[in-house]
């Protein structure tokens, strides 16, 4: 039995279709190429195959054409024009040229701090979050008693979010009566000062993200139950060990969803903001700017100095540095990512 | 399953259809305020603040409440809008056209706003006005004058304070009715109160920094008053503010990094008070600070002081700040928004607000009577008294359209300083250098 | 001889399944205390007099559970008609990124037109524009079409896809066979036809995990209500919940209070949409074993 046939066969335990008896017979008569099929049905058949195709592709996409053209295309554009002025947002949009952009890489320290800042947090967040979300899927995927509570709590932090939050965090980091340092304690470990030490601060909000990771985890387990169990248990059958099953069953399957997983927790990761601004007090950065983030050194640019042209300018910066990023993403994934129904 | 689907289809449909109808309800009893007019033919002006708070609401809306009684061609309609965005929503408005009639706004960058023309002029309206800008604290009218025009008229300010502990005073042998005058009593002061268990604290005397009175503010109260950029002159690296920072990371030596860390980690999430909880003996905040103790603090014994002076021979110099109110560029009533903010800023509506929120006022006869109100309990005019006469050393930090983000480069310093990575002659070398980058290209 | 070593096979795998089990069982304990650690300061904060909040150092259980904190939070602000217009923006919001993203990504994963790739790339390019220097243009677009003041500009936008949205579905779409789609085409079902009878049922869990993200997104979202929303009484909740931050203090035993009520519907919504998270295992499992 291959894999298509399988999922048929999920397809039909779960739902009745209207076409399953005849399309059983059909696929048996004639293959599944569907260039030999003659029989022309429907809204479309006065056209070609392929200009049918061609035109319900664009019928499908059209909600987003539109979306993109009426909603976003021209406010895009429009920070991009203003990365080439010195618009303020309320008076003036004069052309500097290349101004904004030179000034960012040779006069401004901070746009160095900033980026170097987010890339050690895009870093390590990446990785650890993917691959933590992943394992915790398969955790809450075992069929445990209590799973739905439990992937209840494990989700509960993806939802809370606010300055609550934040604040719950001060208390937990904190370095002599907070929990992360009393339980190092435990195990005779003398806790750093986290939030008030530059060196930790970045590793502090590290924490913080990885206790997020349910977010991602829900994603995963989406993503497994497109699993058949069938597939699990002949190769049980056939002595494959959890590792095994794992490495040759469970992970080319979901390999779409990592795939998604890393680009957009890296798009993400880049435009870290809402985290270091509350925590920093005001924004300014935290000790030693260890927190001046790309968006929060954009952030002060743009709202409290005014100079929306160089925030503007930052921005394309940084789309251009992660764009590059996603393709070479792309790229990559054509070597990795296992698409069970992808068209090349 | 289906049934469970179709059970949570019909509860999703019931909600859109309770709220549509429900939110269908409100707007069309909202739309006549949002209007130009009311149904009168009164002028409608929006009115923004951030004042949202079961405890200012109701102060500031009573104010309204009394505006618009007091006469019937104007309407004045309040809205709250979260601290902080309020401002983020002000440039949204502004920049496409539809901004409030009247904001309440940040003292010390009226001028950087000013510059970038998000505030309306208002000295053709202060100048059919008798002695207009008299009535409030000089320190603050200069603060709202952009190339001496008037961009918004003072509301509030604030001034810090050294709040004490009696009961620790007499504890440690001190008179609780003699505060600590200059830094070096301060330290006297600090060390008799210090109490020990072990090598843990379980109360100190004093830290500089905690409170709402930070290295920076320690700096100009060293450095006689003068803020780090003056009139275009720079006066970050000065022997006052270098002494001064010294002097402040030296109390950190004296405590220990440990013993700051966790105390400030408890109190840096600015839940628990360490003077309400006792932990500390001596405290700089500002003056409103004593409606916390009066509230949540009321077995505390305590006293209130001029923030202390470097030596004998300088002044009490005390720090800032403060709220405007503005009318922002574009606004469809000009006219009928300065005639509101002369009301806000008008003696009656003053001493109601300063009293009612144990606030300092701009306007110098409301906070005159204020002290004196009956209002306020004898304690509470004691502070409020101190807090008054406070307003003539307390310096504002008003932002330089020249170098809006000064302190970007200062902080990190001072940061550094207070880490103990880098002497502060060192930390502050380097930023007068980064300031005056900045200064120098922004005036070229 | 052959019957009974399958049997003792079979005994000792119950028997390692229920020992991983356990430790699973375990492990999972272990990182719930850890998960709801933050929580539990939320929930006994809540639970706290404004008098213990300000006391050093902090208790771990409140002295006596306040629960008038809730009602009182709840009556410092119309927080009931907050609440119905946060559920009725919600839920539009849930069925535009339902019905329009799922309609897009299965064009992008399974249709093959001129330019798919290019559009697609395009697509992603939109979420990496940082999203404050295109706030102020868009801002000005929707004052230009009079929408300041409705929720429009809050729901308009999500019946014409979003880019997250669209990456996520067209990664579970393209999981789907490509066989099961010709299969369909040879019985004369056009793509609409497909995507709507097969393709969606298909990919339950991946429509729900659509469904609660743009729950979440739409019930947290701050930064759209304040900027759009101008008469109080179109507010939602996230907004009312910085009521209770004040200038000089803020009221954190209401503040929490009112966070875990605005929680409470999430987890519920979350709880509700879990079986689509069990079943589909379920019944594969039990549809291959004939």
């Amino acid at each position: 039995m291959n894999q298509a046939e399988k999922m048929l066969k999920k397809a039909e335990t779960t739902h009745d279709f209207p076409i399953k008896a005849k399309r059983e017979k059909k696929k048996e008569e004639k293959g599944i190429n569907p260039n030999i099929s003659t029989k022309k049905t429907g809204l479309f058949s006065s056209f070609s195959l392929k200009n049918r195709e061609n035109i319900q592709g664009y019928i499908f996409v059209l909600p987003w054409i539109i979306g993109f053209v009426v909603f976003t295309m021209g406010p895009m554009l429009f920070s991009l024009y203003a990365s080439f002025t010195n618009y303020n947002i309320t008076s003036h949009m004069d052309f500097i040229g290349l101004d904004n952009y030179s000034r960012m890489f040779n006069t401004d320290p901070l746009f160095w701090t900033s980026l170097w800042n987010t890339l050690y947090f895009v870093i390590w967040t990446v990785p650890m979050t993917t691959a933590g979300a992943v394992l915790l899927a398969l955790l809450l995927n075992q069929g445990v008693p209590g799973m739905r509570i439990f992937r209840t709590i494990y989700y509960l932090p993806a939802v809370l979010s606010g300055v609550a939050v934040y604040f719950l965090w001060m208390q937990l980091l904190s370095p002599s009566t907070g929990l992360i340092n009393t339980a190092l304690a435990w195990f005779g470990i003398d806790g750093p000062a986290w939030l008030f030490d530059p060196e930790w601060t970045k590793p502090a909000l590290i924490i913080m993200k990885m206790w997020g990771v349910g977010g991602g985890m829900l994603l995963y387990l989406a993503s497994l139950q497109g699993v058949p169990k069938a597939l699990y248990e002949s190769a049980t059958l056939d002595g494959a060990n959890a590792y095994h099953r794992f490495r040759h069953i469970t992970l080319p399957l979901i390999t779409p969803v990592i795939f998604f997983d890393i680009v957009t927790s890296l798009i993400g990761g880049f435009q870290i903001f809402q985290e270091a601004y509350v925590m920093t007090e005001s924004g300014s950065g935290g000790p030693m700017n260890s927190l001046l983030f790309y968006n929060l050194h954009m952030w002060n640019n743009a709202f409290e100095i005014f100079d929306m042209g160089y925030a503007s300018a930052m921005a394309w910066i940084l789309f251009f540095i992660v764009m590059v990023l996603t393709v070479i993403n792309l790229r990559l994934g054509k070597k990795w990512v296992h698409y069970e129904g992808g068209d090349d | 399953m289906l049934k469970g689907k179709k059970s949570f289809a019909l509860f999703m449909s019931l909600f859109l259809i309770i709220s549509v109808v429900l939110t269908g309800c409100s707007e069309s009893e909202s739309e006549n305020a949002s209007s130009d007019q009311t149904k009168d033919g009164r002028v409608v002006v929006d009115f923004w603040t951030f004042w949202g708070s079961e405890t200012r609401r109701p102060i500031i809306e009573k104010i309204v409440k009394d505006f618009n009684e007091s006469q019937d061609e104007i309407f004045v309609k309040h809205t709250y809008l979260p601290w902080g965005d309020i401002w983020t929503k002000n440039l949204a408005s502004i920049a496409a056209g539809n901004p409030a009639d009247v904001i309440i706004n940040d003292i010390n960058t009226v001028s950087h706003r000013a510059k970038n023309e998000q505030a309306m002029n208002l000295t053709k309206y202060i100048e059919k006005e008798d002695n207009f800008k008299d009535s409030f604290y000089p320190e603050l009218w200069n603060a709202v004058t952009y190339k001496d025009e008037a961009y918004a008229v003072p509301f509030n300010t604030d001034t810090r304070l050294l709040f004490y502990n009696k009961d620790a005073f007499k504890e440690a042998g001190l008179d609780p009715d003699k505060p600590p005058k200059t830094w070096k009593e301060l330290e006297e002061y600090a060390k008799k109160l210090d109490k020990k268990n072990g090598d843990r604290y379980e109360r100190i005397g004093f830290y500089p920094v905690w409170g709402s009175f930070g290295p920076g503010s320690w700096a100009i109260n060293g450095d006689q008053g003068r803020n780090w950029i003056e009139d275009k002159e720079v006066l970050v690296n000065t022997e006052g503010k270098v002494e001064a920072l010294s002097w402040v990371r030296s109390w950190r030596e004296r405590l220990g990094d440990n013993t700051i860390n966790e105390f400030k980690s408890q109190f840096g999430n600015k839940q628990a008070n360490p003077f309400i909880s006792g932990k500390v003996a001596m405290y700089a905040d500002v003056a409103t600070f004593y409606t916390q103790l009066r509230d949540y603090g009321k077995d505390v014994n305590f006293g209130v002081a001029p923030i202390p002076a470097k030596d004998e021979e300088s002044k009490h110099w005390s720090m800032g700040g403060g709220f405007v109110a503005e009318v922002p560029k574009g606004a469809d009533h000009p006219e009928e928004a300065f005639e509101f903010i002369k009301y806000l800023t008008g003696v009656e509506a003053q001493t109601y607000w300063a009293t009612k929120n144990f606030d300092n006022v701009a306007n110098i006869e409301a906070s005159k009577k204020a002290a004196e109100s009956e209002e306020l309990s004898e304690e509470g005019k004691y502070v409020y008294q101190k807090a008054v006469d406070n307003l003539e050393v307390t310096k504002l930090t008003p932002v330089p359209v020249y170098a809006p983000d000064y302190l970007s480069m200062i902080n990190p310093q001072i940061d550094a300083i207070m880490l103990g990575q880098t002497d502060a002659k060192k930390a502050l070398d380097k930023a007068q250098k980064d300031v005056e980058n900045i200064v120098e290209k922004n005036t070229k | 001889m052959e019957g009974i070593r399958k049997n003792k096979f079979h005994e000792s795998q119950t028997f390692r399944r229920r020992f991983m089990k356990t430790i699973i069982m375990l492990i999972l304990l272990v990182g719930s205390v850890v998960i709801l650690s933050p929580v539990w300061w939320l929930v006994s904060t809540s639970l706290k007099s404004m008098q213990e909040i300000m006391q050093f150092p902090p208790s771990f259980m409140p002295e006596s559970f306040r629960w008038q904190n809730y009602v009182e939070a709840w009556n410092t602000a119309p927080f009931t008609r907050w609440t119905l217009n946060t559920l009725f923006v919600t839920t539009c919001v849930v069925i535009g990124n339902v019905l329009v993203n799922s309609f897009v990504a299965y064009g992008f994963a399974k249709v093959k037109f001129p330019y798919r790739n290019l559009l697609f790339t395009i697509v992603l390019s939109t979420m990496l524009i940082p999203g404050f220097v295109v706030m102020i243009p868009q801002y000005m677009l929707f004052a230009e079409l009079g929408w300041v003041n409705t929720y429009l500009p809050l729901i308009v936008p999500a019946f014409f896809g979003s880019a997250f949205f669209i990456f996520l579905l067209r990664q579970f779409f393209m999981t789907i066979p490509n066989e099961l789609i010709d299969a369909a085409k040879i019985d004369g079902a056009n793509h609409f036809v497909i995507w709507w009878k097969i393709v969606l049922p298909l990919t339950k869990p991946a429509i729900a995990t659509v469904a609660i993200f743009s729950f979440n997104g739409a019930w947290n979202d701050f930064l759209g209500p304040l900027l759009y929303l101008n008469d109080e009484s179109l507010y939602t909740l996230q907004i009312g919940l910085q009521t209770f931050k004040g200038t000089v203090s803020t009221q954190w035993h209401y503040l929490m209070a009112a966070s875990v009520m605005v929680l409470l519907p999430v987890i519920l919504l979350f709880f509700i949409f879990q079986r689509y998270f069990i079943e589909g295992a379920n019944i594969t499992g039990g549809g291959t074993k004939g």
